[in-house]
């Protein structure tokens, strides 16, 4: 009688349990019985987050910080489809869920659908592929061409450590939802996203503030129905907001940012300032700090967001030196990095991207590091596991 | 523009410029000093590609004839939906060239161990 941790199939129930150990006779089963070991399995399931942004696929500066922190870089497969919106490194590799679209665009254009609508999307081989990547079998994704508008051939991608996908419906089926380890909803006012768009699409030849706003407005019914409603399911939430510090109409140059963290998420710590479960208000600019206009304002308290319990911290203004940075870091706590400065240290190598210099960036770079601490978490979990059953 | 943190970058570019004089028939030429990327994107960023940009003046002119007759239906959202879509496209496609642009850059991600691209971190 041999005793030693098996799986049972996978074919019958969704859900091995990893870590169980169960006894074995040497008789003949009804079911097949999958004998793996342990340590092997349980390294390989992938990480998986999910990132909601309108803004395009792999190459947003959110994309950027986290593979920055995460380390070791991402570039898009080499040899492979130069307009692919996959990114692969050696922590993590971030797919595109416009590679999911079922409609190409002309498709789309023929059914009168948007690229938000569900029906442009496959939701089943979303789910399919990326739970095949989270057990650890590569999966070949089809590539949504965004230059031609055209599906292409499919491309191989193995699983990663890490595995992020961003794009615009990571939350809306349920299945994909239960399979993240950790969720991110990025929300841009309506102000903010104006003149975001301004600022990007103005020296294109063809555009004009009308046609801009026009775009905005008429994606903005199927955006409020099927995109919006996915933050409340989110563990974090970036908010970015005009500021509250210049009183008439600016250009959206300084911006207030909020991040809404949900409690008790598993593995998941919220950043606090100086005292967790309080409410504060902080101005650090004053004696021993100097800011020039308009300056930085933070705040920090605790509410509920969509009847979940979450803490926010919010930061009003713009950095305009290292000092200002370093002094804001040293009150923060709970930031989950692995030495002091770090996050300074991550700002200022990227001080070249848009919202280096204010929340955005910050709080992009705060939750690039507990996505890192989450991944460490969860392979200290394994490591311990596999311990357990080797004594077993 | 918004200043970036890192406001040391300045004096760096400037320096890069050469600033050698060319003779050119009896009278002499310095050439102007670039400023590279890194920050004012609105005074020297690489133009779109010209294939994406006709592909986004023509997407508009289409979206805007299509809702000049039906506003607030699927098609008029579809058509403006696709000029979002490559508008992004040309953005995307811009910072690519942006990227690109820097040949010890190019070089240096091709072959980092070579003695030009080696990095010191302590």
């Amino acid at each position: 009688m041999a005793a030693f941790a098996a799986h049972t199939s996978a074919a019958t129930s969704h859900y091995s349990p990893a870590g169980t150990a169960i006894l074995l006779r040497s008789r003949r089963r009804a079911y097949p019985i999958r004998v793996s070991c342990l340590a092997a399995s349980a390294v390989d399931k992938t990480v998986v987050i999910g990132l909601a942004a309108d803004s395009g696929c792999g190459k947003s500066t959110f994309m950027r910080r986290l593979t920055s922190v995460l380390g070791g870089g991402a570039e898009p497969p080499r040899g492979g489809n130069p307009d692919s919106n996959t990114l692969v490194g050696d922590a993590a590799t971030v797919i595109c869920l416009d590679d999911y679209h079922s409609l190409d665009r002309a498709g789309r254009k023929a059914r009168g659908v948007t690229a938000l609508d569900p029906r442009a999307n496959d939701f089943d081989l979303m789910y399919e592929q990326v739970s095949a990547i989270k057990e650890g079998r590569a999966v070949d994704k089809p590539v949504y061409n965004h230059v031609t508008g055209l599906l292409d051939p499919p491309e191989r991608i193995a699983p990663p450590k890490i595995l992020v996908i961003e794009g615009l419906h990571p939350m809306y089926d349920e299945r994909v939802r239960d399979l993240l380890d950790f969720s991110i909803y990025l929300d841009i006012s309506d102000e903010v996203k104006f003149a975001w768009k301004i600022q990007r699409d103005m020296a294109e030849r063809g555009h004009s503030l009308e046609s801009i706003k026009a775009s905005i407005e008429a994606r903005k019914p199927d955006f409020d129905a099927y995109i919006d409603p996915q933050k409340q399911y989110a563990d974090a939430v970036i908010e970015v907001l005009p500021t509250q510090l210049i009183p008439d109409d600016d250009d959206g140059e300084v911006l207030r940012v909020r991040l809404i963290m949900k409690e008790g998420v598993k593995r998941f710590s919220p950043v606090y300032l100086f005292d967790e479960g309080s409410t504060i208000s902080w101005i650090p600019c004053g004696r021993k700090l100097s800011c020039s206009y308009p300056g930085i304002k933070f705040s920090y308290g605790f509410g509920t967001y969509f009847c979940h319990e979450v803490s926010v911290l919010e930061m009003d203004g713009q950095f305009d030196k290292l000092d200002e940075l370093i002094y804001v870091e040293s009150h923060l706590s709970n930031l989950s990095t692995k030495f002091y400065g770090e996050v300074t240290q991550q700002m200022l190598t990227h001080a070249d991207f848009p919202g280096s210099n204010n929340g955005s960036g910050l709080f992009q770079t705060i939750v690039g590091l507990k996505i890192r601490d989450l991944y460490e978490q969860v392979v200290a979990e394994r490591a311990v596991m596999t311990s357990d059953a080797v004594r077993l | 523009m918004a200043s970036t943190v890192a406001s040391l970058s300045t004096p760096a570019t400037f320096a890069a410029a050469d600033v050698l004089p060319r003779k050119v028939v009896g009278r002499v030429w310095f050439p102007v000093a670039r400023r590279s990327g890194g920050f004012a994107v609105s005074s020297s960023g690489p133009t779109t590609p010209p294939e994406i940009s006709d592909k986004v003046s023509e997407s508009i002119k289409k979206a805007e004839e299509t809702c000049a007759d039906e506003k607030g239906t699927g098609e008029c959202a579809a058509a403006w939906d696709e000029v979002e879509e490559l508008s992004a496209a040309a953005s995307h496609a811009r910072d690519k060239l942006k990227e690109n642009n820097d040949p010890l850059e190019n070089y240096c991600k091709e072959n980092p161990e070579t003695d030009e691209c080696r990095t010191y971190d302590n």
